[in-house]
């Protein structure tokens, strides 16, 4: 169950980097056994809180009169997290709490600080939730504590149910990040910033609807939170999957796809780099990039074709031709159609005369 | 892209897609194809893996093989496989839901050049109109089997032979990437699926990009886009989440209260606390009955909101209040159905929210339900939450104080 469920290795991931999470899924569907036996694998203790049955005062603090002043007692489960240390604190039916209750819930989530007591950095915080309109009496969560959150879809396979009744539920694995693993987050740090710089607008795009306040939203805060997850799932090894699902989670399904959507284009080539220095080229491995790499590499020689970048176009498409003829053909009738006045025919065009042929193309 | 030389004829017919598709192009070259012999057929599964088989493919030509992968890309863009699932297509059925799919595809791409061997599955072999959704064409499909078996005990559906006695669309099976249901002995690997998801928006941004000519992409395709690329909100889940909130906000308005002490006050020695103290937010419905209104519309979204008080377990406190000009006295009730609609001549809101307002007990929420062409008031009531639907296609905006969800059937 482990390795073939994204949202599980996810959920290691944000523990690992100690990310407030939040698992979203219907009653009944293992999340709190998941996360009681995540902490019983690590040798963690567990504190269960369920947030729907407490008051405002079991998260900021019971008032008691000490002396003249006023101290805000913590209860007994922060206690005892505070003195072992490290530990697990799961707050269970986050959406069942009355909005007061999330307000209280605010500084725990973020700043783990519950009255007037700290809880110690290697504290994780995970929370569990029903979507508002499974639960009978739910609220959605505020706009301000879904911020504060990194929220991940639990799903269930019919597959890994049958699995875990036959041979009893496999605990979620929590990786082990290697010393030094913050040095990658100044790299996911640069790929955010270079992203908000293109796209500005979602820098902090808070939600106007109120069905998807409740859920993750870009802030600065939660690009900040992205960077870090980024740079955990990296250093742990996570798969695709896995990250794809936790910068979603992080700033909003609109915003992370938009981010990822960028990242693969950041692995294109650059045009002009090619250009420059045609040899240098390497057809990416998958069919649609190849294709967004040549047909930029086409465009650009189009908007700007000199004899010197048309010529080296025709080389890039040499070069692309045996390994993806059909897609270096596309580019090449693209290039076919600009060519500058005076300059010969490249040798590389005979290579896409059959393919051309074949297609039909040629005659016209 | 490996594995790809197998297949005689591959880059032809990809090029032929490429060039008379543009805007699939990434889609076409996105799919990942496997020669498979001896399968008969050629088919994709839904990580966007195509199996071939090379001896059925050595008879086509390019164009007809280049047909064959842009259509089952369209399978792979419009997540049939998926769709099959949210329709509860039973194993059965799969063959019927195919024929639902292809016809959803075909019924603009066979116009724009679409050259497929064999004859594909039209709307109209379905005996319905174009431009539907497969969903659509598979309820029509399945009524009709349940029809024919019960008068004929016959378990299949008569199609509408072709001139040569062909049914349409008999000879292939697409596979899980059309109809969601898993095939034996297909290994993990392919597309994951949030790439899956990426490529699909890439090919709808494509599509929009193509469309900024006039008449160059099918219309339906270009509908497909701007959903992909803007999906419509169910407005069923937005007027859930605005009615949770006002009445969240009203029921949050905790506040401590002296008249019962706090359970705590064991603890705090001579310190008396106070308790919190919910209030329960009381809820007003004001319906527009001027003569603009369509009351199934009307009586749909009535019921919606009433299953929405009732989760909340407000259902009791509900009163409603027909209005057109005049309000008329407002009704207590326990169900949607017991609503009588009186009215139907001019529309003023206003004076719907003013009588809500007039109301003791004092409703903390009121939901409006109204297609806009009404004057509302300069500003919100006060102490009062407006939650305004706004019915039907073209209905005006709600004023600004107000939370509007709009409600498009």
């Amino acid at each position: 169950m482990s390795a073939s469920n994204p949202a599980v290795e996810a959920l290691g991931v944000a523990v690992a980097a100690r990310v407030p999470v939040l698992l979203w899924g219907a009653p009944g569907t293992g999340k709190t056994s998941a996360i009681r036996a995540m902490a019983g694998a690590m040798g963690l203790p567990c504190e269960t809180v369920i947030a729907s049955i407490r008051e405002p005062s079991d998260f900021a603090g019971l008032p008691i009169v000490v002396g003249d002043e006023v101290r805000f007692a913590p209860p007994a489960w922060a206690r005892r997290l505070a003195e072992a240390g490290q530990g697990l604190l799961f707050l269970d039916e986050l959406s069942t709490a009355p909005p007061a209750v999330q307000a209280a819930l605010l500084r725990v989530v973020l700043e783990r600080a519950v009255g007037d007591l700290t809880l110690p950095d290697a504290v994780a915080v995970v929370a569990a939730a029903n979507p508002p309109e499974q639960a009978a009496d739910g609220w959605d969560l505020s706009a301000p504590l879904a911020n504060r959150l990194c929220h991940l879809a639990w799903q269930t396979d019919p597959r890994s149910v049958a699995d875990g009744l036959a041979a009893g539920w496999a605990a979620p694995v929590v990786p082990v990040l290697p010393d030094g693993w913050q040095a990658e987050e100044i790299l996911s740090r640069g790929l955010v910033a270079a992203f908000l710089h293109v796209r500005p607008a979602l820098a902090c795009a808070p939600p106007s609807d109120a069905a998807s306040a409740g859920r993750g939203w870009p802030s600065p805060r939660t690009w900040e939170m992205a960077a870090r997850l980024m740079a955990a799932s990296g250093a742990s090894g996570t798969g695709d999957e896995a990250r794809s699902a936790l910068i979603r989670g992080a700033v909003g399904d609109g915003a992370g796809v938009e981010f990822l959507a960028w990242l693969v284009e950041m692995d294109l080539p650059d045009p002009e780099q090619v250009l420059a220095d045609p040899a240098s080229f390497r057809l990416p491995e998958r069919g649609d990039r190849a294709y967004a790499a040549l047909a930029a590499i086409a465009a650009a020689v189009a908007a700007d074709p000199t004899p010197e970048r048309w010529t080296a176009g025709w080389q890039v498409l040499g070069l692309a031709a045996d390994a993806a003829p059909d897609v270096a053909a596309v580019a090449a009738r693209v290039l076919a159609r600009c060519r500058p006045d005076g300059v010969a025919l490249p040798a590389e065009i005979h290579l896409f005369a059959p393919v051309l042929r074949d297609a039909g193309l040629l005659s016209s | 892209m490996t594995g790809e030389r197998g297949l005689e004829g591959l880059a032809a017919a990809r090029l032929w897609a490429a060039t008379r598709f543009p805007y699939l192009a990434t889609g076409v070259f996105g799919a990942q194809v496997i020669p498979e012999a001896g399968s008969g057929t050629v088919s994709v599964d839904e990580s966007w893996r195509m199996r071939a088989d090379p001896e059925l493919t050595a008879a086509w030509t390019p164009a007809q093989l280049g047909s064959v992968l842009i259509h089952h890309v369209c399978h792979l863009l419009r997540t049939h496989g998926e769709r099959a699932q949210g329709v509860g297509v039973r194993p059965d059925e799969a063959r019927l839901w195919v024929r639902a799919a292809d016809a959803e595809i075909n019924d603009d791409l066979v116009p724009a050049g679409l050259d497929l061997p064999g004859r594909p599955v039209l709307p109209r072999d379905l005996r319905a109109e174009d431009g539907l959704l497969a969903e659509q064409y598979f309820d029509g499909l399945r009524r009709a089997r349940q029809t024919e078996s019960g008068r004929e005990g016959g378990e299949r559906i008569r199609s509408v032979p072709s001139e040569s006695g062909e049914t349409a669309g008999s000879w292939l099976d697409c596979g899980s990437g059309a109809d969601g249901m898993p095939r034996p002995g297909q290994e993990p690997g392919g597309l994951p699926s949030w790439q899956a998801d990426l490529l699909r928006r890439q090919v709808a941004q494509d599509v929009m990009a193509h469309a900024k000519q006039p008449g160059t992409v099918p219309a339906g395709l270009l509908r497909w886009a701007r959903e992909v690329l803007a999906p419509k909100v169910n407005w069923r889940a937005l007027l859930a989440a605005e009615l949770r909130r006002a009445v969240a906000e009203v029921s949050g308005a905790v506040d401590y209260s002296y008249r019962r002490p706090s359970r705590r006050s064991a603890v705090t020695g001579p310190v008396v606390l106070p308790a919190l103290r919910r209030p329960v937010p009381e809820v007003a419905v004001v319906c527009d009955t001027s003569g603009s209104m369509t009351d199934d519309l009307l009586a749909m979204v009535l019921a919606e909101v009433e299953g929405l008080l009732r989760a909340l377990g407000l259902a009791r406190q509900v009163r409603v209040l027909a209005c057109d000009t005049a309000v008329a006295p407002a009704q207590r009730v326990s169900s949607a159905r017991q609503v009588q609609l009186v009215g139907g001549g001019g529309t003023n809101m206003g004076a719907g929210i003013d009588a809500a307002a007039a109301l003791r007990p004092r409703p903390a929420v009121t939901v409006v339900l109204t297609d806009g062409y009404t004057p509302w008031p300069a500003g919100p009531p006060k102490g009062m939450r407006v939650v305004v639907g706004l019915l039907g296609d073209h209905a005006p905006d709600a004023p600004p104080w107000a939370r509007a969800v709009r409600v498009e059937p």
